[in-house]
């Protein structure tokens, strides 16, 4: 599988981007200062030689927090992503291998809560729990975010489960639950993989929203955090004056974003030759 | 023909949807009624709390605690409390907001309301269009030039669109002094159908509904080329090429087939714009549901924040249904019942 994906220009160019951002989110926190440190005598000052992106008002390292903000958003990501595939997996794969009964009722939930917006949904949860720590975050969103995967899954499923070697392991009286998890899901891997990937990328971008308008979890250094307390936060009475606070965290999530993307595309090209000549 | 109109198998189509539709709207009032009434603490008693802390003293605060439980019939057991609560918002009661006391929710919703939706529906109309439309242009572009403006329109398509937004004031309404940097409205100004008005809120409009626009674009503009691409190949596109059909006439027939997948892509993306344009009105404080919300959630104002969920849904369902009706009038299979 991995000699096949090097193949593909866009999921290295993805790939690349994603794994320096990731390094860059692993080395930078024990590199840099501490992002929360309060410095009293360089409050709110430009980007120099002493900091790289400047100050936030209450004299906090700008760069720091941005390392400190990749790694905690990507924890978010991360997790909401593993968390999500797993519902979507749960909800995609076992209704459609059974069939019948089982397979009505779960996608029939599924389609209800895939017309639930992942956002307003995620506001309503934030505001009646007021204790939220960024893994609850996590578990939020991915209880918000995986419908879309598990109805791709499922579709997936559908078509493998009329397989040659499904069949033999049916016929060899195989149990059905461990029929799914030794025959049928190895063989979609690949596509669990690239349901994971883009729930990552929703995962950080759902947390980045949310937090921006003040309902992540308080007090993580977060990409959405850093959005949100340079709104919110300036001495000056507008936030653009500080153009060097809010600049970076978006900038950093866009290219990671874009990456996530592009690596999921060339993916999908690989994997779905349906689509290989695009 | 009244018969055939019930037979006809669009009619069972749109018939079949809105059932769907009804079951999904239950669905979400429910969760509406279920989520504050399960919550550890009462809603009332972190009100009560917030109002206390925010120094209002001499007050006899057990009163006022049960007249709210009283108000909202928490007293009540929790069946009749969901009879109660489907009665009156049937009937457009959605209580009273705490905050802006006592004024009811639903007029102010409805204040607000056609803000939101007129950042949404020509968002959600021109980036369809105007979108698809350069998808399918940029499909014929070849060579470099081609890899470029594949990952121009994905960079644009990841955009986080609040934070496109900042940039955008930073650059349009700071540096450049072009646009209003904040709200919907000139201070001084009160809501009306005068020309003055409609100019000012024009100004105030342009930045927000471009934060979206391009991030939509991008979406659509990445589907559509792939799409063309994709079809390009197809058999069909070849053999008309090879009768010597006008290259203009055989791109027509490959358009055609792949805006069909497109149209599949609106509802989720309905959904997504929705949650966005959330987010967004409360960096350029466009005076919306998403602003109003945000503010009732800060004030811990539950009327209030039920109430735009609850319009949110209304939205989002009515939306939905609509575009699925839509794609089935498109899709010949669906529309003649043919295909099965």
């Amino acid at each position: 599988m991995w000699e096949l994906l090097l193949r593909s220009r866009k999921f290295i160019f993805g790939l690349a981007v994603v794994g320096a951002i990731i390094l860059f989110g692993i080395v930078g926190p024990m590199v840099t200062r501490d992002p929360n440190k309060m410095d009293y005598t360089s409050m709110g000052q430009p980007p120099s030689n002493e900091h790289l992106l400047g100050t936030t008002i209450f004299g906090q390292d700008i760069f720091a927090q941005l390392c400190t903000g990749i790694r905690n958003s990507l924890i978010v990501g991360g997790l909401a992503g593993a968390l999500g595939t797993f519902i979507a997996i749960l909800f995609g794969a076992l209704g459609a291998y059974k069939g019948g009964l089982a397979d009505t009722i779960f996608s029939f939930v599924t389609s209800i809560v895939i017309v639930f917006p992942v956002l307003p949904l995620l506001i309503i949860l934030s505001a009646v729990l007021s204790q939220r720590s960024l893994f609850l975050v996590a578990a939020l969103i991915a209880l918000t975010m995986w419908p879309w995967a598990a109805r791709s899954i499922r579709s997936q499923v559908l078509s493998l489960k009329e397989r040659e070697f499904v069949n033999l392991a049916r016929m060899s009286g195989m149990k059905d639950t461990t029929m799914v998890i030794t025959e049928v899901l190895p063989n979609m891997l690949a596509y669990i993989m690239m349901v994971f990937v883009l729930l990552v990328g929703g995962g950080i971008l759902a947390e980045a929203s949310i937090s921006m308008i003040g309902l992540g979890a308080p007090g993580a250094v977060t990409l959405g955090q850093m959005l949100w307390w340079a709104i919110n936060q300036t001495k000056y009475a507008n936030w653009w004056t500080m153009w060097w606070w809010f600049v970076p965290p978006g900038f950093i999530l866009t290219v990671f974003l874009s990456a996530v993307f592009v690596m999921h595309a060339g993916m999908e090209e690989l994997f779905n030759p349906r689509l290989r000549k695009t | 023909m009244m018969k055939s109109l019930f037979t006809h198998p669009f009619t069972k189509f749109v018939a079949k949807k809105a059932v769907f539709y009804v079951i999904v709207a239950f669905v979400a009032m429910t969760f509406i009624f279920l989520i504050p009434r399960l919550m550890p603490s009462n809603p009332v008693d972190v009100m009560i709390a917030r109002a206390s802390t925010s120094g209002q003293t001499g007050v006899n605060m057990a009163a006022v605690r049960q007249f709210y439980l009283n108000y909202f019939g928490f007293n009540k057991s929790r069946f009749d409390q969901y009879i109660i609560w489907w009665d009156q918002t049937l009937h457009g009661d959605l209580g009273l907001s705490f905050h802006y006391w006592p004024t009811p929710v639903v007029n102010i919703i409805m204040e607000k309301l056609p803000f939101t939706l007129a950042l949404v529906f020509p968002v959600l109309v021109i980036s369809f269009f105007l979108g698809n439309w350069i998808g399918a242009k940029a499909a014929y572009v070849g060579g470099k030039r081609s890899e470029f403006i594949y990952f121009f329109s994905v960079f644009c398509n990841r955009l986080p669109s609040f934070w496109f937004g900042m940039v955008l004031v930073l650059v349009l309404a700071v540096k450049a002094q072009l646009f209003p940097t904040y709200g919907g409205y000139s201070f001084g100004l009160i809501p009306s159908w005068s020309p003055t008005f409609f100019v000012d809120v024009l100004r105030h409009y342009i930045l927000p509904f471009s934060a979206l626009l391009v991030v939509y674009l991008g979406g659509w503009a990445t589907g559509m080329r792939s799409m063309v691409i994709h079809e390009m190949d197809s058999g069909y596109v070849r053999y008309s090429e090879q009768l010597g059909f006008r290259k203009k006439k055989s791109m027509s027939y490959a358009e055609r087939n792949a805006i069909l997948p497109q149209f599949t892509g609106l509802n989720l993306l309905f959904n997504a714009l929705i949650g966005e344009t959330v987010i967004i009105e409360n960096v350029f404080g466009w005076p919306g549901i998403g602003n109003l919300w945000i503010q009732a959630v800060y004030s811990v104002d539950y009327p209030l924040i039920f109430g735009c969920f609850l319009i949110t849904m209304v939205v989002v369902i009515l939306g939905n249904f609509l575009i699925d009706i839509l794609y089935g009038f498109i899709d010949p299979r669906i529309r003649t019942g043919g295909g099965r």
